[in-house]
């Protein structure tokens, strides 16, 4: 009874460790810095502290006030770590000291700070992320306006605009307390000089620390607090603020004000507990927006994440018919977008709104307007250089080769009387198919500008200069330059629609690829090579997949350069293994490094991390990153299939082992009891009466005992080779040997145990060299002519050959006698003795599991002129 | 003089057939049950043949061989039921002569009794002296002349091939282990086990009629090879 009921302190210990596997953590949180947030954190710090808690201050701003610092004393500090950043020492949280260190309870001060440049995260929540992970709980401060999904609100409400920005789902595991004083209060203490040196005050007098500005601030603060706090509880239901089914959608550009529609997004499905989207599509416009653009466009797609929200890119022409389409199939109920600028497309086919309002049916549609720009986002939208004024040798011919035959074909249709009109068509088309075989759209302008003027020179009078006299030549120009233009940009955006919808099918067809190739893929190497080698090829630079501990195992890797298996490499990849995240080049943790790390996770658990050497900012982009997202969900699925499927086999394969033991334990007992019987018996019969026995009855006896104890020896010997193959399974230690040198011996042993026995052997003329364990096949071959000789009989012939066949050593042992029961074919090899001859097939079981364990095969038949005949086969292929 | 045999096995049963079986083919014999009682009487009795069982209740088998070997120069015959042959080989190369399996047969116990008393006499009688040519069946190496022949024929060995025959007919009716003939035929850093069978295979192919069936020269699976002792 006892052993079964659960050990209430074992249990308890249990939970305990279970709390300890991820530590908690506490934000304090205030409204403005001043309110005394440090304070009351160190106050609660020193409670805990003196209730015996392993404490440790790992790093307190040095700007804290005194009444703050005396806080301090008599607790452990961490020394923070001195990081050399342009010709100045900074001093920073030493994060690998306190995961070495491993206190129960640490003290983090400023959340929303920002690392300097080499440390290993970009932001301190990443550490304090790390210190969790590692089941340390953690304490520490944070002002409101570094929250992310409210910094667009902070900014309206003071015109600060905050870098320093904290993920919201920080907020969403964390213990909020709110650090709170009235402003009056604050405005005192500021006024005091108790919270920044009164240099710096005057400054942040004018510009935040206003009444109205505290004021504002104090209700979000609150607000975000309480909106926490109704998180935490379920939602009665009827709850006003509850509407079921809301789904909100957040349409963005690369335009630095659609951060602000994201934030606001946020916002809203936090108070609404709905999910959201953010949809970016991507058309031939977008293509060709610039570096900045890009990056800016990553950089909200990363914020949408950071914020919770699910991200979706499409491709189309017509955004707002696409924007349509996904929110009627994903049942959004809310679309939300920001005021665009208009343009002189919008004035030809409407504007974006006005569009989508008329294609949605019962969807609300939420505009935002733009707001104050973010500072350092500002840029003014340009177009990539490099991609719209690029010069080519290739396509310049093309345009002058283009232009040069339209002329001609013009001059000709012209002498043959065929008017103006055809020559203008003539250079249309020559305008089409330069912007159909150029890159880019400057070749396709450049060739309607000239096909123009060298209209006007060849084919207007006066011809073969660039006057005009005819009052309706310059609309003819216009109209025609006007055609010529749209007509290129609509080849190119077709081309370049073209190209992409490629690019597009191309990944998936690849990813359907690596899915049936996956399929028929067995053993955890081939897998990881055959995914790595796909991603590698398709991002076109080296790759690195580990199928587990970066630290233990050996990656599989791909690329000429082995830039990505250096130790600090590894050791990036091995962060992404133990936090399950991503990291590396373009991210914010450890974004020194080459690569770009992300680790592929499968029911929770990461099995492995993929690397590809990284190509700058913004890299890898949204779409990229979906990519490995979806190869690696696959490949975790595969390594997955594969271990189940070797779990399965390794419990058959133990099945199998534990049935031949049980057997061989059965056959055993009964086969030893009677030959036992016989020694047992004849040995007290010659000590008990042997005075009284003949000489001719006591040889008799003494003679079945010989006999008896040497079939023991035999069975012995067959189960001394079963130990040997470890129950039948794959584990033969194989050198190479003479097959001739193992018959020789087999036959040696028989001829001494059947002293008169009719036997021939035959071996090949060439030393026939096979792979096996030497010992163990003369075993099979004894058991095969011990067989045989008690078969076939006295005076029988038994035959033992050996040849080489098709890249194996067969062997054969024939003999003369009675046979095998047609009946008794199907189970010789199944280990069942048989009653009549004792052992036969208990030894010809192991035969069958020796021959196995080697690779080979045996069977065995009649043979049509009389005799039974077996035979194996051994597989030479590892001959050195 | 009797010649004097010191059994060394702690199972009484065995001790006492082997002690009868030596004492009527006219053997004196003492007998040890234990490792350490086994080096003591080596060391006062200098029997003349030792035969040891490797399964000792106090020392090792193998510690024993070599605790003898540090000061007896005398054959050591090692009893085993341990069957793999790696037990067997590292009791060759660890300084025993020759090793046979349990259970064995009174005939053949005595038989390798009498090899090794052979060797004895044949080592202590110097190697400087050269070699008379040795007889087994119809084989003859005479080894001044450098020649094997078989019935009276000729037989054309390579050198490699002669080597390892002459190696073999040295120590004619003992095991000599893989290791030793490939130390001995191609020196010591060099492992050489597939052309030791090939050139087993081809010496077999010319002095065996049929090389399932050995006359001459046998193999001990896993261990070695041996050249019979014949009429």
């Amino acid at each position: 009874m006892d052993d079964q009921r659960p050990n209430p302190d074992a249990l308890l210990d249990a939970i305990k460790s279970n709390d300890r596997k991820t530590g908690k953590l506490r934000i304090f949180f205030g409204y403005a810095a001043g309110v005394g947030k440090t304070y009351s954190m160190l106050d609660e710090a020193r409670r805990q502290y003196e209730n015996g808690v392993d404490l440790l201050v790992g790093y307190i701003e040095p700007h804290t006030r005194p009444e703050t610092m005396q806080l301090m004393e008599g607790l452990p500090l961490l020394p923070p770590l001195a990081v050399p950043y342009k010709n100045i020492s900074l001093k920073e949280f030493d994060l690998d000291a306190a995961l070495a260190r491993k206190p129960e309870l640490i003290l983090v001060d400023e959340l929303a700070h920002t690392n300097p440049p080499g440390m290993r995260n970009k932001k301190r929540y990443q550490d304090v992320e790390e210190l969790m992970k590692a089941g340390i709980d953690v304490y520490t401060t944070l002002n409101v306006q570094h929250m992310e999904s409210l910094n667009d609100v902070v900014q309206d409400i003071t015109g600060v605009y905050v870098r320093e920005t904290v993920p919201d789902y920080i907020f969403d595991y964390a213990d909020v307390k709110l650090v709170d004083i009235g402003p009056d209060e604050l405005l005192k203490r500021f006024a005091d000089g108790k919270i920044y040196s009164p240099e710096r005050a005057a400054a942040a007098m004018k510009r935040f620390f206003t009444t109205d500005n505290l004021r504002a601030l104090r209700e979000v603060s609150m607000r975000k607090t309480a909106d926490r706090i109704g998180h935490d509880t379920p939602v009665s239901a009827g709850s006003a603020t509850r509407q079921p089914g809301t789904k909100l959608l957040v349409c963005i550009s690369s335009a630095p004000s659609a951060a602000k529609c994201i934030l606001w997004t946020a916002r809203m499905a936090e108070a609404l507990h709905a999910p959201w989207t953010v949809l970016h599509v991507e058309t031939s416009d977008t293509k060709y927006v610039g570096e900045a653009h890009k990056q800016t466009l990553h950089g909200h797609l990363e914020m949408a994440e950071r914020l919770g929200g699910e991200i979706v890119t499409l491709y189309g022409e017509d955004s707002a018919a696409a924007v349509a389409e996904y929110a009627a199939m994903a049942g959004i109920t809310d679309i939300v977008i920001g005021i665009k600028k208009k343009s002189i497309l919008d004035f030809f086919r409407g504007d974006f709104a006005d569009r989508l309002i008329g294609m949605l049916g019962n969807i609300e549609i939420h505009i935002i307007s733009g707001g104050s720009p973010m500072p350092e986002a500002a840029g003014k939208k340009q177009r990539a250089p490099g991609r719209v004024v690029s010069f080519s040798w290739r396509d310049t011919l093309i345009t002058a080769a283009a232009l040069a035959l339209a002329t001609v074909v013009s001059t000709v249709l012209r002498h043959l009387g065929i008017g103006d009109q055809s020559a203008i068509l003539v250079y249309i088309l020559s305008v089409v198919i330069v912007s159909r075989v150029t890159t880019g759209y400057m070749y396709g302008a450049l060739a309607s500008l000239l096909s123009v003027l060298l209209f006007n020179f060849f084919f207007t009078e006066p011809r073969f200069t660039f006057n005009v006299i005819r009052p309706d030549h310059p609309v003819t120009f216009a109209i025609m330059l006007a055609v010529a233009l749209i007509t290129s940009a609509l080849t190119g955006r077709v081309k370049e629609q073209a190209k992409s919808a490629v690019e597009r099918e191309h990944r998936t067809e690849v990813m359907y690829e690596i899915n049936r190739k996956l399929l028929i893929t067995h053993g955890v190497r081939a897998i990881a090579e055959l995914v790595n080698g796909y991603i590698s090829n398709i991002f076109e630079r080296p790759a690195v997949l580990y199928t587990g501990n970066p630290a233990e195992e050996l990656p599989v890797s791909s690329g000429t350069e082995p830039i990505l298996l250096s130790p600090n490499e590894r050791a990036v990849a091995h962060w992404v293994f133990m936090n399950g995240k991503h990291a590396g080049s373009g991210t914010g943790t450890l974004a020194g490094a080459v690569g770009y790390y992300m680790p592929f996770i499968a029911q929770g658990r990461v099995l492995g991390v993929m690397g590809l050497a990284g190509g700058g900012a913004g890299w890898p982009e949204h779409k990229d990153r979906v990519f490995l997202q979806i190869a690696g969900s696959l490949a975790a699925m595969a390594l997955e299939r594969q271990r189940l499927s070797d779990e399965q086999r390794q419990a058959s394969v133990d099945a199998e082992k534990e049935k031949i033991r049980g057997d061989l334990l059965r056959a055993v007992s009964h086969d030893l009891r009677t030959p036992l019987t016989g020694i047992v018996g004849a040995s007290s019969a010659i000590l008990d009466t042997g005075d009284r026995l003949d000489k001719k009855e006591m040889k008799t006896l003494v003679a079945g005992i010989k006999e008896d104890s040497q079939w023991l020896l035999h069975m012995v010997e067959n189960l001394l080779s079963v130990t040997r193959t470890g129950g039948g399974q794959f584990s033969v230690h194989k050198t190479v040997e003479a097959a001739e040198e193992v018959v020789a011996e087999a036959v040696s042993r028989i001829k001494s145990r059947f002293p008169g026995l009719n036997m021939k052997t035959r071996v090949p003329r060439e030393p026939l060299m096979v792979p096996m364990d030497g010992t163990l096949i003369a075993q099979v071959l004894i058991n095969l002519l011990d067989n045989a000789a008690r078969h076939s009989g006295s005076g029988a012939e038994i035959r033992l050959a050996v040849k080489e066949e098709n890249d194996s050593a067969v062997f054969e042992v024939f003999d003369n006698g009675g046979g095998i029961e047609e009946a008794d074919l199907p189970h010789l090899f199944e280990g069942r003795s048989a009653d009549s001859v004792r052992g036969a097939g208990l030894g010809l079981s192991i035969c069958m599991s020796i021959v196995k364990a080697h690779g080979g095969n045996m069977e065995a038949m009649n043979n049509p002129g009389g005799g039974a005949l077996f035979r194996f086969i051994l597989p030479l292929e590892n001959t050195p | 003089m009797k010649q004097l045999i010191l059994v060394v096995e702690d199972e009484s049963n065995i001790a006492n057939l082997i002690t009868s079986v030596l004492k009527s083919a006219d053997y004196q014999v003492v007998h040890a049950e234990k490792g350490h009682e086994a080096l003591s009487l080596v060391a006062s009795h200098n029997p003349d043949v030792i035969i040891l069982d490797l399964g000792l209740p106090d020392m090792d088998g193998m510690e024993v061989i070599r605790a003898v070997r540090e000061f007896y120069a005398s054959p050591v015959i090692v009893v085993s039921a341990r069957t793999h042959e790696r037990e067997k080989v590292a009791a060759l190369d660890g300084g025993a002569d020759d090793y046979i399996m349990k259970p064995f047969s009174p005939p053949e116990l005595l038989a390798r009794i009498r090899t090794a008393l052979r060797h004895k006499n044949m080592y202590t009688g110097g190697s400087a002296e050269p070699l008379s040519p040795l007889h087994t069946g119809g084989l003859v190496i005479d080894y001044d002349r450098r020649v094997v022949t078989l019935n009276g024929d000729m037989v054309h060995f390579t050198p490699v091939e002669y080597k390892i025959v002459t190696i073999l007919g040295r120590h004619i009716g003992k095991v000599l282990t893989h290791d030793f003939i490939m130390k001995h035929v191609w020196g010591p850093y060099v492992n050489e086990n597939h052309a030791l069978r090939v050139n087993m295979a081809n010496i077999r192919r010319k002095i065996e009629k049929n090389p399932a069936e050995p006359e001459y020269i046998v193999t001990e699976i896993g261990v070695g090879y041996r050249m019979t002792e014949r009429e």
